[in-house]
């Protein structure tokens, strides 16, 4: 960890969320490429994670079952498909199951919730099945991730985190539910390093 | 805390935490809901919350937002919804236990979709389970209501 990167965050009593965070961006091109490199692969690791890539499908708009307790990975069962409006709107709306609750706390099988409108990410922020070249080129360009430079990507997680949106929740699902990799807080830092290395990617 | 359901407003002294679906059967005694998994898998006690379908099983009363309908306030007996007409119409029902959610999860898609195709009925339906297996009646009888809803 750089000790130049410091993480002010208090952490609320429902669920670890980011509730209010401070980041002291490090200086762009304080950061060595190699410890730029080191930080994408943690990101790689937590956004290829089920918590985080079931939700982060392709142009089919079908969320994805996976993780320890699936053995294979599967479509979501009950024939979901959340349409091109990524929120079901066209079929089945994610929210008739995975209602707005500020309470991660749901029983194992049951349907998690967060504090934000539950659906998938825009179909350009596509992850699941992606390889750590693909991931890294989608996430730093701006044609593809919203619109946002590094530092946005920072203040866009802690953003999230705020309202205990899916960046919060990824580390609290509740439900005997596996959490994302590291922390919350570890994972913004990390965005920031590789930001402030030039958001270097890996070949393969 | 308050909450409206078919119109009417209530006020319940229960936990935020608690599901809906509670308040509505033991606190309000409105059964029509059906407590099935509690686990949002089998679609039983599906409402409506401002008229979107939702599964009351899931939803902590303390985070309800909006007006409530069971298939109480669906419609009337002497003023049937179309697809609570249909239903009858078609003979859906055999062990009926579903078939609450089933019937408000139907006419929320009609809401949404007035002319759905069977794959679309499929996409939407396939989160109400039947285990007698009623299926295909479910399916026609939503075309049929959504074919009565077009004429009125």
């Amino acid at each position: 960890m750089q000790k130049s990167v410091v993480i002010l965050a208090a952490v609320s009593i429902a669920g670890a969320a980011l509730a209010e965070a401070a980041l002291t961006l490090p200086e762009e091109g304080s950061i060595s490429r190699a410890d730029g490199q080191a930080a994408f692969e943690r990101i790689y690791e937590v956004v290829t994670h089920p918590r985080c890539a079931n939700c982060h499908v392709g142009a089919d708009n079908i969320p994805m079952w996976s993780g320890p307790s699936y053995g294979e990975a599967r479509p979501h069962g009950m024939h979901i498909n959340a349409g091109e409006s990524r929120i079901g709107a066209e079929f089945l709306p994610c929210q008739t199951c995975h209602v707005t609750s500020d309470d991660f706390d749901t029983a194992p099988h049951a349907a998690p919730r967060f504090g934000i409108a539950w659906q998938l990410a825009p179909v350009e922020f596509e992850w699941f099945g992606k390889s750590r070249a693909e991931i890294c080129a989608q996430l730093k360009d701006p044609e593809r991730n919203g619109g946002r430079d590094w530092r946005e990507l920072v203040e866009h997680l802690e953003h999230d985190a705020s309202l205990n949106g899916p960046v919060a929740w990824g580390w609290s699902p509740g439900g005997d539910r596996e959490p994302a990799p590291r922390t919350l807080e570890e994972h913004v830092e990390d965005m920031a390093l590789w930001g402030a290395a030039g958001q270097p990617c890996p070949q393969g | 805390m308050k909450l409206t359901v078919n119109g009417t407003e209530h006020e319940v002294d229960v936990e935020p935490e608690m599901p809906l679906l509670w308040v509505l059967r033991d606190e309000l005694n409105i059964k029509g809901p059906k407590y099935g998994c509690g686990i949002a898998q089998c679609g039983a006690c599906t409402v409506h919350v401002d008229g979107m379908a939702v599964r009351s099983c899931q939803l902590p009363v303390g985070d309800l937002e909006g007006e409530v309908t069971t298939i109480e306030g669906l419609g009337t007996p002497e003023s049937l919804h179309a697809v609570q007409a249909a239903w009858v119409a078609h003979q859906v029902a055999q062990c009926g236990y579903c078939q609450s959610g089933q019937i408000m999860q139907a006419a929320a898609l009609l809401d949404l979709n007035p002319a759905p195709t069977d794959a679309e009925i499929d996409a939407v339906m396939s989160g109400n389970l039947c285990r007698c297996g009623t299926y295909p009646r479910i399916r026609a009888a939503i075309h049929d209501a959504a074919q009565k809803l077009s004429e009125a």
